[in-house]
């Protein structure tokens, strides 16, 4: 896992608190935005659960002791549901998905992958396609299989369950 | 027995006036010659100074220094005006040119620092846009001042704020600031920090709670800082214009 690049508005206290001027706030929330996709992508974080956020660096920078407040993130990832880079898991929106690449995006790319490594028309196991050198590397379980329900939705693919697992059939 | 002024001396008297008035048109004429020969002597060495050194204004930030120096001391403005014989300087066109580069380095850095600016970023800002060449880098903050200041003739959009101790910031948001904010900036540039709290404002310019709340809720509303609430005690004001790192990234 790489470092992360902290912008910096991570160093500028006021970027924890939710700005009260409309202007101010959507240059706020498109940083804060643009940072979280960024540091998911590099931490490889795909599932934020939003009361234990203060856990995460990104969301608490110790060093100028400014944390962003669950309804802060809340309003965050809401930011980033709009785009298609993040989904709640429950009702009560407290745990989310973050998608750096959104589902279609992740669908196009397991796609490609099936196909640079001649799986079409085979079944692989998603440990296969996780343990990929490129973008797949590491890919959650939980959103591997979203992108590939879409995959199904566009007759490109099915999900299979294998014994020790799941799997997939590519078809060409 | 005294002699009554005759025709003969009215008629005289009339001849040596209209005498005196023709020498004095003749005079003058004389001297509106010489003026126009010496303006065009003028104008001649200024065009041949103007191709000699031309370059050099562009160049060199002393003598550029020097000329507007010269220019005010005689007081003369050579960006007045693009259309003059000053123009044959190419003196405007240097002022014009990073006047524009100047609102090109506001624009740029406004969705930031909420349209205000430190002069001294936009020094190091528009070195940066403007290319390697030693020539392009010798700018000075009186160049910046003197092209900047040309900007105010497009209203209040643009201005110069003076905030002491030889500091500027360059403010390119529609809407003039008010004196109190005006106060306010000075006050962040002395002190060196990027926040300010109302208490703070309460105590170091003498202000009743109502006014520093009136002065910082504008700056709030144009953009120019940010409120941070995790502070302890109470909320501070940032100014992302003043922020090191903002002004650095």
């Amino acid at each position: 896992m790489g470092d992360v690049q902290w912008p910096w508005q991570y160093s500028f206290p006021p970027f924890f608190t939710i700005q009260p001027n409309a202007e101010t706030r959507q240059k706020q929330l498109d940083a804060w935005r643009t940072l979280l996709l960024d540091y998911c992508r590099t931490q490889k974080v795909s599932v934020i659960d939003v009361r234990e956020g203060d856990l995460l660096p990104v969301f608490n920078n110790t060093t100028i002791s400014r944390k962003l407040s669950p309804d802060a993130i809340m309003t965050v990832l809401g930011v980033l549901q709009k785009t298609g880079n993040a989904e709640p898991l429950d009702k009560t929106r407290t745990r989310w998905n973050v998608y750096w690449h959104t589902l279609d995006e992740w669908a196009s790319i397991v796609y490609k992958w099936a196909q640079d490594n001649a799986m079409l028309n085979t079944v692989c196991t998603f440990y296969e396609i996780a343990s990929d050198s490129g973008d797949l590397n590491g890919i959650d379980d939980g959103v591997l299989t979203k992108a590939l329900r879409v995959l199904e939705r566009r007759q490109q693919a099915e999900i299979l369950t294998l014994d020790g697992g799941s799997g997939v059939k590519f078809f060409s | 027995m005294r002699r009554r002024a005759g025709v003969g001396a009215i008629q005289k008297q009339k001849l040596e006036q209209e005498k005196y008035k023709d020498k004095g048109t003749v005079i003058q004429e004389n001297q509106f010659e010489q003026m126009t020969k010496q303006m065009e002597v003028f104008r001649g060495n200024l065009e041949e100074f103007a191709t000699k050194y031309k370059n050099e204004i562009k160049k060199n930030s002393q003598f550029r220094r020097q000329f507007q120096e010269m220019c005010s001391s005689i007081g003369v403005d050579p960006l007045a005006s693009g259309k003059g014989f000053w123009s044959v300087l190419g003196i405007g066109d240097f002022y014009y040119e990073l006047a524009v580069q100047i609102v090109e380095v506001c624009m740029a850095t406004s969705y930031k620092n909420g349209g205000i600016i430190g002069l001294d970023e936009l020094r190091d800002r528009l070195i940066k846009a403007r290319g390697r060449n030693i020539q392009h880098q010798e700018i000075t903050v009186d160049d910046l001042l003197c092209a900047a200041k040309k900007l105010k003739i497009f209203g209040n959009g643009f201005c110069v704020i003076p905030v002491g101790k030889g500091q500027y910031m360059v403010q390119s948001v529609p809407g003039e600031l008010s004196m109190d904010q005006t106060a306010v900036l000075k006050l962040l540039s002395s002190s060196g920090s990027p926040c300010v709290s109302l208490s703070s404002l309460k105590v170091q310019l003498n202000w009743e709670e109502t006014r520093a709340v009136n002065a910082i809720s504008q700056m709030v509303i144009e953009g120019l800082c940010w409120v941070d609430s995790q502070n302890e005690g109470e909320f501070s004001y940032w100014f992302p214009a003043m922020f090191n790192e903002c002004i650095t990234s």
